[in-house]
C-alpha cells in the first residue's frame, strides 16, 4: 500500500516537473526543472528495483546533463545581447 | 486550425504507440532461456556476486568494448567541433 | 563568472563525498549495484560541480590539462590489454583468465547468497576500474572542451 502511494507520488512529480520544463520562461529554471525530472526518474527506477539504472540516471541525467545545460546557457547570449 | 492539426497528429501517434504496447505484459517476457541460464550459472562462471556486472563484463564483454569505443569517439568528435571557437589569446589551448 | 559564495562553499563541502562515493561504486562493482560506467559518471559529476561553481580561469588553472586526457587513454588501453592477456593464458578474448587462480582477485566465489568478498571476480574488477577511469576522463574532457570553446566571460 505504502509502495503504491510512493509510486503515485513519484509519477505525479514526474508529470509535474516535465510540465514545468515546458512552462518555465527562464532557461536556467527550465534546466533545474529538468534536473528534478531526472532525479525523480532515478527514484522511480530505484522503486522498480533497478539500482544500476538508478545510479546511472542520477549521475548522467541529474548531474552531467544539467551541468551541460547550465554551462551552455552561461556561454550563450540573451536577446538583449548581454551574456548571462 | 494549425494547433488543432498538431494536437490531432499528436493524439494519433500516441494512440498508435499505446496500442502497440497494450498486449505486452509487464514482468513476464516471452523468451527467458538466456536469462534462466545466466541466473543459474552466472555466479560460478564469472565469479562476481553482481549478476548485472557479470553479464556486462563477461558474457557481453564485446558490447562494453564497443561502448568504450563510442565514448572515445564522442570525445574526439567534441574536440574537433569545439577546437577553434575561443579567442586566440585564451589561456587554455586545448589541442 | 563565479557563482555566489554559497554555491562555492557547498561545492567545496560536497566534492570529497561525491569522489569517495564514486570510487566506492567503481571498486565494489562486482559486489554491489553499480560498476565502472556508473561510478565514472558519479566521479565526473564531482569534476562538473567544480566547473559549474567556479569561473573559467579558475577551472582551467586547477584542473591539469593532460590528466583527464591521459586517464581516458589509459582506461581504454587497460581495458583492451586485460582482454588481450587472456589470449596468452590460452582462452578466448575476454576470457576470465584470473578466475580461481588464487592471485589478485582470484579467490573462488561461494555459490548462493553470501556477504561478498572484494578479492573475487577475476578480471571483472580490473575491467571495472578501467571503464571507470575511462568514463571519468571522457566526461571531464567533454565538458572541459565545451567550456573552452565558449566565448570569453562578459565581465
Amino acid at each position: 500500500m505504502i509502495e503504491l502511494l510512493v509510486h503515485i507520488l513519484l509519477l505525479a512529480g514526474l508529470v509535474i516537473s516535465a510540465f514545468m520544463v515546458w512552462h518555465m520562461d527562464d532557461l536556467i529554471s527550465a534546466a533545474i526543472a529538468f534536473g528534478a525530472f531526472s532525479f525523480l526518474l532515478s527514484l522511480e527506477f530505484l522503486m522498480l528495483q533497478a539500482p544500476d539504472v538508478a545510479i546511472a540516471e542520477a549521475g548522467i541525467g541529474a548531474g552531467l546533463t544539467t551541468a551541460i545545460f547550465v554551462i551552455a546557457i552561461r556561454g550563450t547570449e540573451k536577446d538583449g545581447g548581454a551574456s548571462e | 486550425m494549425k494547433s488543432a492539426l498538431r494536437i490531432g497528429i499528436l493524439v494519433v501517434c500516441a494512440a498508435a504507440f499505446l496500442m502497440a504496447g497494450l498486449d505486452l505484459s509487464f514482468g513476464t517476457p516471452a523468451y527467458t532461456d538466456m536469462d534462466d541460464y545466466m541466473l543459474a550459472h552466472g555466479q560460478e562462471e564469472t565469479g562476481s556476486n553482481n549478476i548485472v556486472t557479470g553479464v556486462v563484463f563477461d558474457y557481453r564483454g564485446f558490447d562494453t568494448l564497443g561502448e568504450a569505443t563510442v565514448l572515445f569517439t564522442v570525445v574526439l568528435g567534441a574536440g574537433l567541433v569545439f577546437r577553434r571557437l575561443g579567442k586566440k589569446e585564451d589561456e587554455y589551448e586545448y589541442e | 563568472m563565479n557563482m555566489s559564495n554559497l554555491v562555492r562553499s557547498g561545492a567545496n563541502i560536497m566534492m570529497p563525498f561525491i569522489l569517495v562515493y564514486g570510487f566506492y561504486i567503481v571498486v565494489h562493482g562486482h559486489l554491489t549495484p553499480g560498476g565502472g560506467f556508473q561510478g565514472g559518471a558519479v566521479i565526473a559529476t564531482a569534476v562538473v560541480l567544480l566547473m559549474v561553481a567556479y569561473s573559467r580561469a579558475d577551472v582551467f588553472a586547477s584542473i591539469p590539462k593532460n590528466v583527464l586526457k591521459n586517464s581516458e587513454t589509459a582506461g581504454l588501453l587497460l581495458f583492451i590489454g586485460t582482454a588481450l592477456l587472456a589470449l596468452t593464458a590460452g582462452i578466448a578474448f575476454f576470457g576470465n583468465w584470473l578466475l580461481g587462480a588464487g592471485s589478485l582477485f582470484g579467490t573462488p566465489v561461494a555459490f548462493g547468497i553470501n556477504p561478498g568478498d572484494i578479492n573475487t571476480g577475476g578480471i571483472i574488477p580490473i575491467l571495472n576500474i578501467a571503464v571507470g577511469i575511462e568514463v571519468l576522463g571522457a566526461m571531464g574532457i567533454l565538458l572541459l572542451v565545451m567550456l573552452g570553446g565558449m566565448k570569453g566571460d562578459a565581465e
